[in-house]
C-alpha cells in the first residue's frame, strides 16, 4: 500500500515537473516571448498606461550576473483582437552593466495598440 | 513481361518527379534575403539599425507628446548632417513622415524638394488649356503648414590604437510657423564601439 502511495506521488511531482504552469493572462510574464532562454537577464514588473492616446509601456529588467550582459528586444503591438497593428519593429540591442536594474520604455506606433508582446533574445 | 515493362516505366517516371526541383528560388546558393529589422553590426558607420531606431524613437516621441492635436499641416526641412560621414539624410525625414502619416497624427505640406512639382502641376492644369475646366485644381488652395520640423545629426569619432568609438546625437524640434516658438524637441543618442 505504502508503494503505491509512494508511486502516485512520483507520477505526481513528475507530472508537475514536466509541464510549467502557462502564465496567467494578462501577466507581465504572458507579454514577454523569449527566444530561446535568457541567459542572466530578468523581467519583472511592467507599468502600462495610456498617455495621450498611445499606449506606453515600461518594463523593469535585472541583470543577474556580475558581468556586462546584451540583450536584444522589440516590441510587437496588437490590436483587440489580438493582430498587429503596426509593421514589425527594429530589433535593437540593450546593453546592462553587472547587476544593474533598469527600465525600458516604449511607445506604442498607433493609438489603436492596445496590447503588447515584449520580443526577447540574449546571444 | 509487359507488366514488368510498365512498372519499370512507372518506377522511372517516378524517380524522375522526384528528382524534379520544386523549390521556388533559382541562382546561387551564397545570396540570400536577410531580415531588414535585423540588429546590424557590420561596421560602426551609420547603418540601418540606427536609421530604424532614430526614427521610431522621434516619430512616437512626438506623436504621443500630444503637441499635434487635429492633425495639423507640417512642413517637413531636410535633416541637416553634421557628421563626418555621407548619411543620406533625406531617409531619415522620410522614415519620420511615412511613420507619423500612419499614427494619423500629422498632415503634410509639400516640402522643398515636392514643391516644384506641385507648381509644375498647377500650372500645366491652369495655364496649358488642356484640361476640363470643372477637373482643374485651382490655384491659391494650398494649406499652409502650422508646423514646420527640422533636424540635425552630428557625430564624435575618437579613435585610439585598440577602439574607435563613434558617438551619434540626432535632434528633431518643431516649431510653432506663426509664433517661431519650438513646441516639441526631443534627442536620440547612440555609442559604436569597435575593438580592434
Amino acid at each position: 500500500m505504502r508503494c503505491k502511495i509512494l508511486g502516485v506521488m512520483a507520477l505526481a511531482l513528475l507530472a508537475g515537473c514536466a509541464t510549467p504552469p502557462p502564465p496567467a493572462p494578462g501577466s507581465a510574464a504572458s507579454k514577454v516571448v523569449a527566444m530561446g532562454d535568457l541567459k542572466n537577464i530578468e523581467i519583472g514588473p511592467m507599468r502600462i498606461a495610456r498617455e495621450n492616446g498611445f499606449m506606453t509601456v515600461n518594463v523593469s529588467l535585472h541583470n543577474t550576473s556580475s558581468y556586462n550582459k546584451t540583450m536584444y528586444y522589440r516590441f510587437a503591438w496588437l490590436g483587440n483582437d489580438g493582430f498587429p497593428v503596426a509593421e514589425p519593429e527594429a530589433w535593437k540591442s540593450l546593453t546592462l552593466y553587472g547587476t544593474q536594474s533598469s527600465f525600458l520604455p516604449a511607445i506604442a506606433p498607433v493609438p489603436k495598440a492596445s496590447d503588447f508582446r515584449l520580443e526577447v533574445k540574449t546571444p | 513481361m509487359f507488366s514488368i515493362r510498365l512498372s519499370l516505366i512507372a518506377a522511372v517516371a517516378l524517380l524522375a518527379t522526384g528528382c524534379a526541383n520544386n523549390s521556388p528560388t533559382l541562382g546561387s546558393k551564397n545570396i540570400s534575403y536577410g531580415d531588414t529589422k535585423a540588429v546590424e553590426t557590420v561596421t560602426n558607420e551609420f547603418g540601418s539599425t540606427d536609421l530604424q531606431m532614430i526614427a521610431e524613437s522621434m516619430t512616437r516621441s512626438l506623436a504621443q507628446s500630444g503637441t499635434l492635436q487635429g492633425r495639423p499641416v507640417v512642413q517637413v526641412y531636410d535633416v541637416k548632417n553634421k557628421t563626418s560621414e555621407y548619411i543620406d539624410t533625406r531617409e531619415i525625414t522620410t522614415s519620420i513622415k511615412t511613420q507619423l502619416m500612419k499614427s494619423g497624427t500629422a498632415r503634410f505640406a509639400s516640402d522643398n524638394t515636392d514643391m516644384q512639382s506641385q507648381v509644375d502641376q498647377l500650372k500645366l492644369q491652369n495655364q496649358s488649356g488642356l484640361y476640363k475646366k470643372s477637373t482643374v485644381s485651382k490655384t491659391g488652395n494650398m494649406v499652409a503648414a502650422k508646423y514646420r520640423l527640422e533636424g540635425s545629426i552630428s557625430s564624435i569619432v575618437k579613435r585610439s590604437s585598440d577602439y574607435k568609438d563613434v558617438f551619434y546625437k540626432f535632434s528633431l524640434q518643431l516649431i510653432d510657423v506663426e509664433s517661431g516658438i519650438a513646441e516639441w524637441m526631443d534627442e536620440k543618442e547612440i555609442r559604436k564601439t569597435t575593438e580592434r
